[in-house]
């Protein structure tokens, strides 16, 4: 109990000397367009959670979010698995993979704009930049399994679905998780960057872009901290989870 | 006088090398229904690339395996045992593919109770000392149903207190269930005492 209080109160601790540094910034260029001080951003921010179209904006942003990256994940994993498994699947794969890795993001979104509602366009371009950092973790996870295991296995005509579930998916599990942290912070940052492109009617990128062309800089940051904090938040519920089933599979 | 319907395993011609270095040449063997046939000899002399071409793991360059049946368990060097499972679990993962559950459960406790691990069937590998891993995996291969049974230095590595008390256990579980054994090992202290017939390769 102690050890934990005294991270905390560290962290807490690391966190306000960031805040004073930026205070410091802000007092030092003194002018609130270009670097508001972090009172004034949190004074707006207490002002938006009063308004509706704040919560209808996150909790759109959210739901974009997180379809992104379950889609990613899904695709990630199975195509992933399918390729570890099949040289030639994957040789097939690898040329699509290779031109999805190196598109800008701002090619894909824009092609994005042109096939899809603006709605799903957060979501289609968090797929496309996502899936493939699952995909590789996946396939690296595949490659690494112990073939000592799989030749066991064989010998004692063990079915696939069991190979897969007893052997391969405990043995890429850390490959997968480590591919979604990366995605958590990632997703974020492209959703956002799509939805200050294709302007959806609730959204956060879209009030990222309306603080812009107002000079709002104070509801800038605002919303830019909602976004940091959502993302720290889908990353800590993450690792809850993670820690939550290790310790139901140990029991 | 031996007739061919008195073997589980026949070895014809067999040839394998690696590169230019022949590890088996024009080998004939007959190995015995249930009965324990060591296979002994120097390391590199191609011991473990015979069971490997009888469970099928690799191919011959020539020559043929005749085989009765093609169920085979096999212990390796290695205990190959699914980390996150428990032993029992461990040994349910070759079963359930063509078991049901209930006659898997009553299996996995004959073997269990034959190898005294019926207290440890909730540990997971981690939690074993080298000797229960060792009675997992003789317990995983007999739990299997299977005619024959490779047996690859399954001693390898144990102190000799450890060893005598896991040989004890083995042929107390084989009394209980015979069938075909190709036991290969470099120790012919083990090979007189197991083999019912002995081939040295060279």
């Amino acid at each position: 109990m102690k050890i934990s209080i005294t991270k905390v109160s560290r962290k807490l601790f690391i966190l306000l000397f960031w805040i004073f540094v930026w205070e410091l910034c802000s007092l030092f260029i003194n002018n609130d367009i270009l670097l508001p001080s972090p009172i004034e951003v949190f004074q707006v921010l207490m002002k938006l959670f009063y308004k509706s179209y704040f919560w209808l904006s996150v909790f759109s942003s959210v739901g974009r979010v997180l379809l992104g990256l379950l889609l990613s994940i899904g695709i990630g994993v199975v195509m992933g698995i399918i390729a570890g498994l099949n040289k030639y699947v994957e040789e097939l794969l690898e040329p699509l993979l290779i031109t999805i890795k190196s598109t800008p993001i701002m090619s894909i979104i824009i092609l994005a704009l042109v096939w899809f509602k603006s709605t799903n366009v957060a979501i289609f371009t968090s797929i496309l930049i996502c899936f493939p950092i699952i995909y590789t973790n996946v396939l690296q996870g595949i490659k690494s399994v112990d073939l000592q295991l799989i030749q066991m296995a064989d010998i004692y005509k063990v079915k696939n679905k069991y190979i897969i579930k007893d052997i391969y998916i405990p043995s890429i599990k850390h490959y997968i998780v480590s591919g979604i942290l990366m995605c958590l912070g990632l997703g974020w940052k492209v959703s956002v960057t799509s939805e200050v492109l294709a302007t959806p009617k609730y959204s956060i990128g879209l009030n990222l872009l309306n603080s812009k062309a107002m000079l709002e800089t104070s509801e800038l940051f605002a919303w830019t901290v909602v976004v940091v904090l959502l993302s720290f938040a889908f990353e800590l519920a993450f690792k809850y989870y993670m820690k939550k089933t290790d310790k139901l599979s140990v029991n | 006088m031996e007739n061919v319907n008195d073997y589980e395993v026949q070895i014809k011609n067999l040839y394998k090398a690696y590169d230019k270095n022949t590890v088996l040449e024009n080998l004939n063997m007959n190995f015995m229904k249930n009965k324990i046939t060591v296979v002994t000899g120097p390391s590199g002399c191609g011991k473990t690339t015979l069971l490997n071409i009888i469970s099928g793991i690799e191919k011959p360059d020539s020559g043929e395996v005749i085989m009765r049946d093609n169920s085979i368990s096999y212990i390796f060097q290695e205990d190959r045992l699914l980390p996150q499972l428990t032993v029992y679990q461990n040994i349910a993962f070759v079963l359930k593919s063509n078991m049901k559950q209930v006659d898997m459960n009553s299996i996995i406790d004959k073997y269990l109770t034959l190898v005294k691990l019926t207290e440890a069937k909730d540990k997971f590998p981690s939690q074993l000392s080298g000797g229960m891993k060792r009675r997992v995996a003789i317990a995983r291969a007999f739990a299997y149903k299977s005619r024959l049974l490779l047996m690859d230095e399954p001693f390898k590595g144990l102190d000799d207190k450890l060893k005598k008390e896991i040989i004890e256990q083995f042929l107390r579980v084989y009394s209980e269930d015979k069938r075909t054994i190709i036991f290969v090992t470099h120790d012919m202290k083990e090979a007189e005492l197991l083999g019912d017939t002995i081939y040295n390769l060279e």
